[in-house]
């Protein structure tokens, strides 16, 4: 039983991780890859303010929200000069430069990590709490990003995402949006942070590097990019699939490499069958007394 | 003093090549302005740095009489100055009305708090945006495409709606970059018609265009640029007499 709450407990913190990175790449065309690093500072300001300070575990994933939002500052200030390729070149620099960081100094444990973070809850029950409160805040988060997607903002950030330089000459204010996007989906990656925290009791720097990038990436384009419910998809299929492989009893030969190579092969496969993902963008809610032209299909 | 748009003295430069050089105009209410000029003249570069979209090595940019040299685009097009683009730049993966309705001068749910905190504001004040966008397509003939993807509608029509969106701003100001080039047909007419009504409502217009006969039909003035700088200014039927000017477009 503990085993299937561990996986729904990861499968909820990675629902919010990839939708909040795919409200960032997908619907404001931000490309950032550093998502991790804000999942990072999430998890680290969450277990460092329970052992010095001893925070409630929601208090202090909330603080872990905070600081993940603010540092967002360091990828959507750079966001006002440099876009696309030069971006995801900017945020790789940023999560790499700020993981170095996090490995070389004292108070979070260098290489080998922070251990000894408190757990809220003890006793028979904690997976099953861990894995409702996971899944309630992964359901929430979905709903909020949804939310605004879907109404005029997310016009507005469509238009934008669609061509920056004629939204900005029709009176609009890309910057702030821009701010606002980062904030908001970084943070969500540090609320994903605290739980992981609290849940494992123990945060590692390797967890955060370029390979987890991928394996968020690939959950939003395996999924749909720029679809609210894709990245749910994507997120609970790249978490069960390497888990059923398991089920398989292949020699540990073959079955390492092979879930290592599961996620590089699907986004290949993807791109070339299906590079709108799993689920098609839906698109804003309708205007009153309108329907939207047809969407589906590859852009 | 009745000048809606004043250029002081503007200059610029990428490297060597020069844009700008010293322009002064003055662009009036109910004017419309013709500026011409060959390929690479620095016709719209003239846009881009009254837009904002870059900024100039030298001089000043008046609107009302008001510096907005240093404010930046996005408040230059609040202030009331509205352009399209030779290229249309629409929001590809948006309907014809979506468009349009992210294009008025203040947008509600621009602040994410307005979203939270006013949600019936912002619901009006996208009904009311809703309102103008058809009023302005049922003008310009096209409110049977209002809920096509814009990448769905024939490329006539895709200018109009770039004019159409730029009329969403209400604005003193409204800079058309050839809105006439690859449009035909009724879509020609209706242009022809939509920017002569502007006009006529007291907006000052200027136009970049190669298409002369439509110069000929709607300009009230026209501008020749050169290399960045005027080189004449005056009536259109002055400037099409002129012989430096057909020597220069057509070769001595």
């Amino acid at each position: 039983m503990d085993y299937l709450y561990s996986i729904l407990i990861l499968v909820g913190i990675y629902v919010v991780l990839a939708s909040s990175f795919n409200l960032i790449i997908g619907n404001a065309g931000l490309v950032s890859i550093a998502h991790p690093i804000f999942f990072a500072l999430g998890a680290y300001t969450a277990g460092l303010t329970a052992i010095h300070f001893g925070l409630h575990a929601i208090v202090a994933t909330l603080a872990g929200a905070v600081v993940a939002a603010l540092f967002s500052l360091m990828m959507s200030l750079p966001s006002l000069r440099v876009s696309g390729d030069y971006l995801m070149i900017t945020s790789i620099g940023f999560q790499l430069g700020l993981l170095q960081v996090i490995k070389n100094v004292e108070f979070t444990g260098s290489q080998g990590g922070l251990s000894n973070i408190p757990t809220p809850v003890t006793g028979p029950y904690r997976g099953l709490v861990y894995s409702v409160v996971s899944l309630a805040i992964a359901a929430a988060v979905v709903w909020m990003i949804r939310w605004i997607v879907r109404g005029p903002y997310g016009r507005a950030i469509t238009a934008m995402r669609d061509d920056e330089l004629a939204f900005l000459a029709l009176g609009r204010d890309a910057m702030r949006i821009k701010i606002v996007i980062f904030a908001v989906g970084c943070g969500l990656a540090g609320i994903a942070g605290g739980l992981y925290a609290f849940y494992y009791q123990y945060v590692s720097p390797e967890q955060f590097e370029i390979l987890a990038s991928a394996a968020m990436l690939t959950m939003v384009v395996v999924g749909g990019m720029g679809s609210t419910l894709g990245p749910v998809v994507g997120a609970v299929l790249l978490i069960a699939l390497p888990q059923a492989i398991t089920f398989l009893e292949l020699p540990p030969g073959i079955m390492a490499p092979l879930q290592g190579m599961l996620f590089t092969l699907l986004v290949i496969v993807f791109m070339f069958i299906r590079p709108q993902g799993l689920i098609s963008p839906e698109g804003p809610t309708p205007l009153p007394g309108h329907r939207h032209g047809n969407r589906s299909g590859p852009r | 003093m009745n000048a809606v748009l004043t250029l002081d003295g503007l200059c610029k430069s990428f490297g060597g090549i020069v844009v700008a050089d010293h322009i002064t105009l003055e662009l009036e209410r109910g004017q419309i302005l013709g500026l011409i000029g060959p390929n690479g003249a620095g016709k719209t570069s003239l846009f881009n740095l009254i837009s904002g979209v870059v900024p100039p090595d030298a001089g000043d940019i008046r609107l009302n009489g008001v510096s907005i040299l240093a404010r930046p685009p996005y408040q230059r097009a609040r202030m009331g100055i509205a352009r399209t683009w030779q290229q249309m730049r629409l929001f590809r993966t948006m309907t014809v009305l979506e468009n349009m309705v992210v294009a008025p001068r203040e947008y509600a749910a621009e602040s994410i708090l307005n979203l939270v905190f006013k949600p019936g504001a912002v619901r009006r004040a996208d009904e009311i945006a809703c309102e103008q966008a058809m009023r302005i397509l049922e003008r310009m003939h096209l409110s049977q495409c209002a809920d096509s993807l814009v990448t769905d509608i024939p490329f006539g029509q895709q200018k109009l709606v770039g004019l159409a969106r730029a009329l969403m701003n209400d604005g003193p100001c409204l800079l058309l970059d050839e809105p006439m080039a690859g449009v035909e047909g009724q879509a020609y007419d209706t242009m022809k018609a939509v920017v002569r009504q502007e006009a006529a409502a007291g907006r000052a217009v200027c136009v970049v265009e190669h298409n002369i006969s439509f110069i000929k039909d709607l300009c009230t003035s026209a501008v020749f640029m050169s290399f960045g700088a005027i080189l004449e200014q005056g009536s259109v039927a002055d400037l099409l007499a002129s012989k430096s000017l057909a020597e220069l477009y057509f070769g001595p």
